[in-house]
């Protein structure tokens, strides 16, 4: 990098903006980032447009923040725009990292969700048949769309990444650190998880842990969890023991199960398989009835072993 | 991950007389495997085990500098031992080894030999990719504690004792009761040869008082054990104190309890003072008087057979001792009271053991009245009428007739059968060892290791391991303290290289592999917050290492990367 300020910009793809506020959430370091960087591009917080970008030189940004999925034509258009131009390109988030939250719409297709959406829903007016496309004829001129795509793509699905950073959202001290790297040019050797721990999340959670018999799982509701005890002996899908630490055991502190926003620990292929294959390690059952009892609480097993990670998982997507 | 240097790799492809060659064609294996990357020499013999077939291994594996060497041949439970010391003989570490069951897996089960030689060919490419991923590994030695802990002081307990102290080893006998002795101490005579059961214990009795390497802990139970093999430790309740022993083995001997004769509800025990167990009229022949509940002599003594044993209701095994318990009654009945009839009430007599049968003929000699009645249909007992000329009546389906009849009878005894004692499940879980359906300890192998348990340094003799009588109890005893002595003699334990291992930097600590494993074997560390393995119980059997959300736990010779590569070279 030469001695001028850092050029960096900040995107969302297939995103709910919580990332862009994790970024925000560093509060005053904002400000030191704003000054030791200029931010070219950020649609939350800063003008700017595409063709800003596009007038770029290739690789003139130091860096760009993507978060997001890949969902449709404009996600995935910018994504190979900003790969252009910066030298470095982090994925922010777990929609961006594993697919996310909008990676579980992987579960159904693409025609199941635009029938339910635009067609088969309550509150659609009577006789309304309109379902968006690509291109549409209005007043004697087209308009286009980016185009839906059949399914939800992760960041590095589509082009290189060179850093992860997980977490849903990350937590603020975690981008603050990722940050504070990017300017003091101290990030790791490009294709690491930055902002997140090496193990999983047990390894900072503080409450205390035996040897795990669980005769069924819970539902949130139906029990007060106690606040000493490990949650998943108590019958709640923790997802802590396959998730990467790093977020400071933020649920497990307020009685909340680990909802395994990080993804997976380090060498972990699928978050969700390992999961599965975690919460059956601790069912008592000794019979296919037992069995079936102690995972009548787990109603949505996909939804909620692969909350953020169905994009990233060896399953991808449904293919009916 | 890296890719380790190009090995050099040796194929050796085993005939296996006709027994693979009828089907696999092995030449064409050790041709085909020539072109396989990293093989230096690919041959086929005869039989590779034989001692110049394992020569032509070690010879090899000299002459082409071989760091790598795949046997096509038959299960690795039949020779992976064998091949393992061709290549110790040879110098080369013996984990650098890896087979392709050909044999088992192929020609034994296919017909077509194409078909079967594609198959064979895939299986030895997949042993040559994943042989690349092999690490040499080394055995580890623990050290072994001499000392032994023997649960429960009946006669298979005190006969373990015994001989682990006799090689002068150091015993300690934890006994719940006030006394020892067990069962055996509650019968009078012994079948089939009529002996003493107090002269067979009194002898016994005083040796273990006496012997000074066995402290007897009377009225005590087990509360905690830890440890593995060789090195447990153990906390004992000694009315009410705890006292801690440091041991090497455990031998459970907690044998078992009689059948609640009550839950027959017809055959009345409990309702009718003169229905007496097995247990009730030997106390009475120890007393040496045979009386009916108003103490008046009886007529006629009926002997019912498989009382809560043999039954749908009840327990579908057989109790073993009771059918010549009940030879010995008629003797014993007969010799006390010459003039009284004996009724045996049997399902089948199982007279299997040495000596049984001549006690069964003898029996039939001294006018024993045999009748037969129907699993599942036990008889049914009621008191008699004022004109009958008895105190009770016993109704049944007599199989041999065919008939139903009624047979009078002024004492009824029941030969109740072995369960289980009440708290066998805590035991089992205290010294990690498993129970069959009945609740009956399990042995590590019902024919070849009968006395071993899943669990190393844990054995198990006498009844609490499935109902047996004295000379099987004994027998199991000896055989328990026989493998104990072994292990002491040797000093060390020897742990196979083959075992699962956490990586400190990677467990989380959350503790599910503990839950996963059968033996035992994980500790927690409170401290590091993180589990690990003892070596010396892992068994190997890769459940830790498969549930392990964090990839932590790593079984050695089975690890991810060689599991992938042998499927990839079966691809």
């Amino acid at each position: 990098m030469n001695g001028d300020k850092l050029k960096i910009a900040l995107y969302w793809g297939a995103a709910c903006g919580g990332c862009d506020v994790a970024v925000l959430d560093t509060d005053e370091f904002v400000l030191e980032l704003a000054a030791e960087a200029d931010i070219l591009f950020w649609p939350i917080a800063v003008d700017g447009k595409y063709e800003d970008i596009r007038a770029l030189p290739d690789g003139a940004l130091d860096a760009t923040l993507f978060s997001g999925a890949v969902r449709n034509a404009e996600n995935e258009d910018v994504a190979h725009l900003l790969r252009e131009k910066s030298q470095v390109l982090i994925a922010l988030g777990s929609c961006s990292a594993f697919g996310g939250i909008p990676g579980l719409a992987n579960a159904v297709t693409r025609e199941e969700i635009l029938e339910r959406v635009y067609l088969d829903n309550p509150s659609i007016e009577l006789g309304n048949r309109t379902v968006p496309r690509t291109r549409v004829p209005v007043n004697g001129t087209e308009l286009e769309l980016p185009a839906f795509y059949p399914r939800v793509w992760r960041l590095s699905d589509v082009v290189d990444v060179d850093y992860l950073v997980p977490g849903c959202p990350p937590a603020p001290e975690r981008v603050q650190e990722v940050l504070a790297a990017l300017v003091s040019g101290t990030l790791p050797p490009r294709g690491a998880v930055v902002g997140a721990a090496e193990k999983a999340l047990c390894e900072e959670c503080r409450r205390r842990k035996a040897d795990k018999r669980v005769a069924r799982f819970v539902r949130p509701w139906e029990i007060v969890p106690d606040p000493e005890s490990c949650l998943l002996e108590q019958g709640l899908p923790c997802a802590g023991p396959a998730t990467r630490g790093g977020c400071g055991a933020r649920c497990p502190d307020i009685n909340q199960a680990c909802r395994g926003c990080y993804g997976p620990p380090p060498g972990v292929q699928d978050q969700g398989a390992t999961l599965v294959g975690a919460w059956a390690s601790v069912i008592e059952a000794k019979t296919v009835e037992e069995a079936e009892t102690a995972f009548a609480g787990l109603p949505d097993v996909l939804g909620i072993a692969h909350r953020f990670t169905l994009p990233a998982s060896l399953l991808q997507r449904s293919c009916r | 991950m890296s890719r380790p240097p190009l090995p050099r790799i040796g194929v050796f492809v085993c005939n296996c007389g006709t027994n693979i060659a009828r089907t696999v064609d092995c030449e064409e294996i050790a041709c085909a495997a020539m072109e396989w990357p990293g093989v230096v020499v690919a041959r086929a013999y005869k039989y590779m085990c034989s001692d110049p077939g394992q020569e032509m291994i070690a010879e090899e594996v000299r002459e082409k500098r071989l760091d790598r060497v795949v046997v096509a041949a038959c299960s690795p439970r039949m020779h992976e031992p064998t091949f393992r010391r061709a290549l110790a003989s040879s110098g080369l570490n013996p984990y650098l080894l890896e087979m392709a069951n050909i044999r088992e897996q192929c020609s034994w089960v296919h017909d077509d030999p194409r078909a079967a030689t594609d198959k064979a060919l895939a299986l030895a490419r997949a042993a040559v990719a994943r042989v690349v991923r092999h690490e040499p590994l080394e055995k580890r030695f623990v050290p072994m504690n001499p000392a032994t802990l023997v649960l429960g002081g009946g006669i298979a307990g005190m006969t373990a004792a015994l001989q682990l102290a006799d090689a002068g080893q150091p015993v300690t006998i934890v006994e719940r009761a006030d006394r020892l002795g067990g069962n055996v101490a509650r019968i009078d005579l012994t079948a089939p040869h009529l002996d003493s059961a107090r002269e067979l214990l009194l002898g016994r009795l005083a040796r273990v008082s006496m012997h000074p390497m066995i402290s007897v802990l009377l009225r005590a139970e087990l509360e905690q054990l830890e440890g593995y093999q060789g090195n447990f430790t153990a906390d004992v309740a000694v009315e009410g104190a705890s006292r801690r022993l440091e041991i090497g083995s455990v031998v459970v001997c907690t044998g078992y309890k009689e059948f609640d004769a009550a839950r027959v509800e017809g055959l009345g025990y409990g309702r009718l003072p003169d229905v007496i167990t097995s247990f009730e009229l030997e106390l009475m022949l120890k007393r040496g008087r045979i009386e009916m509940a108003d103490g008046r002599t009886p007529r006629t003594v009926a002997l019912v057979h498989c009382v809560g044993s043999r039954s749908e209701e009840y327990h579908g095994y057989c109790s073993r001792v009771c059918c010549m318990t009940a030879l010995k009654y008629g003797h014993e009945v007969k010799s006390a009271l010459p003039g009284a009839a004996v009724v045996d009430l049997y399902i089948d007599m199982h007279a299997f053991g040495k000596g049984c049968e001549d006690f069964y003929r003898k029996t039939a000699e001294i006018k024993t009245l045999f009748l037969m009645y129907g699993k599942n249909a036990p008889p049914v007992i009621r008191p008699a009428g004022p004109k009958d000329d008895c105190n009770l009546l016993i109704t049944l389906d007599e199989k041999l007739s065919g008939e139903e009849i009624e047979v009078p009878a002024d004492l009824v005894v029941l030969m109740v059968g072995m369960e289980p004692r009440e708290d066998a499940g805590r035991v089992a879980q205290l010294v990690n060892i498993s129970r069959d359906k009945d609740g009956w300890f399990i042995e590590s192998h019902p024919k070849l290791d009968p006395v071993a348990t899943t669990t190393d340094g844990i054995y198990i003799a006498g009844a609490c391991q499935s109902p047996k009588d004295i000379p099987d109890s004994v027998a199991q005893a000896r055989a328990a303290a026989a493998r104990i002595l072994a292990k002491v003699a040797k000093g060390k334990i020897e742990v196979d290289a083959i075992f699962a291992e956490v990586d400190a930097a990677r467990c989380s600590g959350c503790r599910i592999c503990g839950t996963m494993c059968p033996y035992g074997a994980i500790e927690y560390d409170e401290e590091q917050k993180s589990s690990r393995v003892v070596e010396a119980s892992c068994k190997a059997c890769g459940c830790c290492a498969a549930a392990c959300p964090s990839l932590a736990v790593r079984a050695r010779h089975f690890t991810d990367e060689q599991i992938f590569a042998q499927i990839e070279g079966v691809l």
